[in-house]
C-alpha cells in the first residue's frame, strides 16, 4: 500500500468523525437557541422503593405539564446517601433538588452555607411566615437555621409509635388490646413472644444515625442527651444517659428478648424482620406501614399500631424526623427548583394515602386522606409530643462513636456506663477538634 | 528489521551510514515522535496520580472542609492524630489484618504453587480454580461470604458452631481475614508458580544425582531460587493488605474493629469532610509503607 492511501484510509474515518463532532455541536447549539426556555433539573433522594415509585409518578407529571422541564432524579442508596450528597454539595457539583433528613440539614449543611433559602413567591405566598402558617407549629424547625432562616419545605415528618403484630399476641396469650405501655411491659411481654417461638422486640442495627435515632427516642424518655446544653461538650456519662442504653442493654442481653446477632442489615427494609413474620414487636415510623403491606400483606393484616412505650407513661416523651425538600445553592436553575417543590408539596394527600408520608400542614390529620390511615389516633398523638434529635459539630463522628457504643454494650455485652464512658471521650474530641 | 540484519548487512549498512550529524538528528527525531506518542499517557499519568499526591502533602499541612478556604495548620494535623486513638485504632485494625491474612495466604500460597508445579492431569484447571477468586471483585466476595458468615450460614452448619462471625468484636477480624486469605491466596499462587518455572531443571536434577531427597532439594534449590519473587510477594502482600476497604465495608461496615486506615482515611474525608486530617493519614501511610518495604527488601538482601 502506498503512503497516500494509507494516509487517506486513516485521514477520511478522521474526517468524518471530526464533521459528525462538529454537527453535534452545531445542533446542540440551535437545539439551545430554539428552545431557550429548556430547563433540566436534576433531583436526588435516598432509596425507599414505594417513595421511589411516587416520586416517578409525579415527576412524569410535572414534565407533561411543563414540556420545558426534564428532570433526571437519582436515587442513591441508603448507606451512601449522606456522605455522596454532603461531598457532591460541597464541590458545587450537586443536584439541584435534594431531599435530605433535619439532622443533615441542620448538622451540615445550613451551617456550610450549601442551601438556598426558600421563595416563598414560588408557593404563592407573601412572605416565609405566611408560608410557615401552613404547617403545624415547629415542624419547620428541621430545616431552620441558627437565625431562623427557613430552607426548605417537609417531604415526610414522622412521629415513632410502636407496632405489635396481633397473631403473635395471640399465640402468646397475650391480648392485643393492652399493648406494652412501659419498657418493664415490653420485656414482661417479649419473653412470652420468645416463648411462642417468635422474636419478641428488637431495634434495627443499621447504619449509624439508625443507632443514634434510637437511642436518642430512649434519651428523650429518660431525659438525657447526647451533648451538654451548651453542645460544647458530651453528657452521654450523665445517669439519664446510660439508663437510656440500659433499657436497650437490659431488652436485648438480659431479658433476652431479642437476637442482635440475628437481626437483619438491609438498609432498604429497616423493618424487613417484622414485615416477614419473625418478629413481633418493633418501634414504627408512618412509611413504614406502607412498606410492610408492600412486603407482606399477611403481616400487614395483624398489624397494630399503639403508642410507643415509655419510661414514664405519666409523661410521654416522643421523637420527631422529617424530610425536607431543599434546593442546591449552586443551582443555576432555583426558582424552577423551587416550582417543582411546590408542585411535590401539592400533592401532600397522595403522599399521605399512597405511601403514607404525613406532609404536617395545620389540620392534616382531617383530610380525607388522613380518614383512610390506619391508626390515625395513634399517629395523631404521636405527632403531639415529639421533639427533634440533637445535632452538633461533626455530627457524623458523634453518630459513629454512639454506634460503636451500642455495638460494645449489645453485641459484646460490655456494660452501658463502661462503653458510654469510651464514647463520651470520642464525643468530646469530635465536637471540640 | 535493521537489528536482525547479517553481518555482511550490517558491514554494507556501516559503510551506507550518512555522517553522524544526520545518524543523531535522525535520533532526535526519533526520540520526539517517542515522547509525543507518550505524552497523553504521561499526561494523564500526571493530572490523575502525581498532581493528586502532591495535593495530599500539601492539604495535610491545612484545615480544609471542602466548603471553607483551607487554614494553614502546619503539623497539626499529624500532632492530633498521635493522640487520637480512633486512629490508632485503625492503624491497628491494618496490621492485624496485614500479619493475619497475608501470613496465612503467602505460606498457603507457597504450598500449592509446590504442589500444583507438575505436569500432571487438570493441573492447569486446578489453578484457573484457584486464581477465580483474584479475577471476582471483592464487593461480590464480600458478598458471597456475608452469607457464608450468618449466624445460620455455611461456616457455622459445617463446624456445628454458633460464632456470631460478623457482630462480635472477637471474631470479626478473624472472619474477614479468612474470607480474605480464601480470595488472595490466588494472586500470590500465581506469582509462585511463575518463579517455580523459572528454576532451571537441571538444578533439581543434579541435587537429585548428588543425593538430595525432596525436602533439601526444597530447601537448598528451590527456595533460595525463590527469592527474588519471594521478595515481591512479600511487598505486594503488604501493600494490598494496608490498601484493604471494600470487604470490610460490605461484610461489618467497619464495625467491631474492623475500621481499617483506608476506612477511617475514607470516613474523616467524605462523612466528617476534615479532608486535612483524612491527607495527614494518607501522608502517614504512605511514609510508613515506604519504610517498611524497604526493611523487607533490606532484611530479603542481607539473608541473600
Amino acid at each position: 500500500m502506498s503512503a497516500r492511501p494509507r494516509a487517506r484510509t486513516v485521514l477520511i474515518p478522521a474526517l468524518a468523525l471530526l464533521a459528525v463532532a462538529a454537527g453535534c455541536g452545531s445542533d446542540d447549539g440551535g437545539g439551545s437557541t430554539g428552545e431557550g426556555d429548556q430547563i433540566e433539573l436534576t433531583y436526588w433522594t435516598h432509596t425507599h422503593p414505594p417513595m421511589t415509585e411516587l416520586n416517578e409518578q409525579l415527576i412524569a407529571e410535572y414534565e407533561e405539564a411543563n414540556p420545558n422541564v426534564k428532570i433526571t432524579y437519582e436515587t442513591i442508596p441508603n448507606n451512601d446517601f449522606g456522605t455522596k450528597m454532603l461531598t457532591s454539595l460541597s464541590n458545587g457539583s450537586g443536584p439541584d433538588i435534594i431531599n435530605m433528613d433535619d439532622s443533615a440539614l441542620r448538622g451540615e449543611y445550613i451551617p456550610k452555607d450549601l442551601l438556598a433559602p426558600i421563595d416563598p413567591a414560588a408557593f404563592g405566598a407573601g412572605s416565609v411566615e405566611e408560608l410557615e402558617g401552613r404547617y403545624v407549629d415547629g415542624t419547620l424547625d428541621g430545616a431552620k437555621g441558627d437565625d431562623s432562616t427557613l430552607y426548605g419545605v417537609p417531604s415526610e415528618f414522622n412521629a415513632t409509635a410502636f407496632a405489635i403484630n396481633t397473631q403473635h399476641f395471640a399465640d402468646a396469650g397475650l391480648d392485643p388490646a393492652s399493648p406494652p405501655a412501659t419498657w418493664d411491659d415490653v420485656a414482661e411481654y417479649g419473653q412470652q413472644l420468645v416463648a411462642a417461638g417468635h422474636e419478641g422486640f428488637n431495634f434495627v442495627y443499621l447504619h449509624s444515625g439508625w443507632y443514634t435515632q434510637q437511642l436518642q427516642t430512649l434519651l428523650n424518655e429518660t431525659g438525657g442527651s447526647i451533648l451538654t446544653e451548651d453542645g460544647t461538650g458530651s453528657a452521654l456519662t450523665e445517669p439519664e444517659s446510660v439508663e437510656a442504653l440500659q433499657i436497650w442493654y437490659d431488652l436485648i442481653r438480659e431479658d433476652q428478648v431479642g437476637d442482635a446477632d440475628t437481626a437483619s442489615r438491609e438498609a432498604t427494609s429497616p423493618f424487613e424482620d417484622f414485615a416477614s413474620g419473625r418478629r413481633s414487636m418493633t418501634m414504627i415510623y408512618p412509611w413504614a406501614v406502607e412498606q410492610i403491606a408492600i412486603d407482606n400483606p399477611e403481616t400487614f393484616e395483624n398489624l397494630a399500631v399503639v403508642p410507643l412505650p415509655q419510661v414514664d407513661p405519666a409523661n410521654p416523651s416522643g421523637r420527631w424526623y422529617g424530610y425536607y425538600f431543599a434546593v442546591n445553592k449552586a443551582s443555576e436553575q432555583q426558582e424552577e427548583a423551587w416550582k417543582f417543590i411546590e408542585y411535590m408539596t401539592s400533592q401532600h394527600e397522595r403522599w399521605l394515602s399512597d405511601v403514607s408520608f404525613v406532609q404536617p400542614l395545620k389540620d392534616w390529620e382531617q383530610s380525607p386522606a388522613a380518614a383512610d390511615i390506619p391508626f390515625i389516633d395513634v399517629w395523631s398523638q404521636a405527632y403531639q409530643q415529639g421533639k427533634f434529635d440533637e445535632v452538633g459539630p461533626h455530627w457524623s463522628e458523634v453518630q459513629d462513636a454512639i454506634k460503636a457504643a451500642v455495638e460494645r454494650s449489645i453485641f459484646d455485652g460490655q456494660p452501658p456506663a463502661e462503653s458510654l464512658e469510651e464514647a463520651s471521650e470520642s464525643v468530646e474530641q469530635s465536637v471540640t477538634s | 528489521m535493521a537489528l536482525t540484519r547479517t553481518a555482511p548487512g550490517r558491514a554494507r549498512t556501516a559503510r551506507a551510514r550518512p555522517p553522524a550529524p544526520a545518524a543523531s538528528g535522525w535520533r532526535r527525531r526519533r526520540d520526539a515522535v517517542g515522547l509525543l506518542f507518550a505524552l497523553p499517557a504521561l499526561v494523564l499519568f500526571a493530572a490523575f496520580a502525581i498532581y493528586p499526591m502532591l495535593r495530599v502533602f500539601q492539604l495535610s499541612l491545612y484545615d480544609y472542609n471542602l466548603t471553607s478556604p483551607p487554614v494553614w495548620v502546619g503539623l497539626d494535623n499529624f500532632t492530633f492524630l498521635f493522640g487520637d486513638d480512633r486512629f490508632l485504632a485503625s492503624l491497628g485494625a491494618s496490621l492485624f489484618y496485614v500479619v493475619v491474612t497475608y501470613g496465612p495466604a503467602v505460606l498457603l500460597a507457597l504450598v500449592l504453587a509446590l504442589g500444583l508445579n507438575t505436569r500432571m492431569r487438570g493441573s492447569a484447571f486446578v489453578r484457573l480454580m484457584y486464581f477465580a477468586p483474584v479475577a471476582t471483585s471483592w464487593v461480590a466476595v464480600s458478598v458471597i461470604w456475608r452469607l457464608v458468615l450468618q449466624p445460620e450460614g455455611l461456616l457455622n452448619q459445617t463446624l456445628n458452631t454458633d460464632i456470631p462471625w460478623l457482630t462480635s468484636s472477637t471474631w470479626a477480624k478473624w472472619a474477614i481475614a479468612i474470607a480474605a486469605i480464601w480470595k488472595e491466596v490466588g494472586f500470590f499462587l500465581i506469582i509462585f508458580l511463575a518463579g517455580l518455572q523459572n528454576i532451571p531443571k537441571d538444578l533439581q536434577e543434579a541435587a537429585a544425582l548428588d543425593g538430595a531427597g525432596s525436602l533439601r532439594r526444597l530447601r537448598y534449590v528451590t527456595l533460595p531460587l525463590l527469592k527474588p519473587i519471594s521478595v515481591v510477594v512479600l511487598v505486594m502482600a503488604v501493600i494490598r493488605g494496608f490498601q484493604s476497604f471494600s470487604p470490610q465495608v460490605v461484610l461489618t461496615g467497619g464495625s467491631f474493629g474492623t475500621e481499617v486506615i483506608n476506612l477511617f482515611v475514607y470516613k474523616t474525608a467524605f462523612a466528617s469532610a476534615r479532608m486535612g486530617r483524612a491527607s495527614a493519614v494518607a501522608v502517614l501511610m504512605f511514609v510508613l509503607l515506604l519504610m517498611v518495604t524497604f526493611v523487607q527488601l533490606r532484611a530479603l538482601r542481607r539473608s541473600a
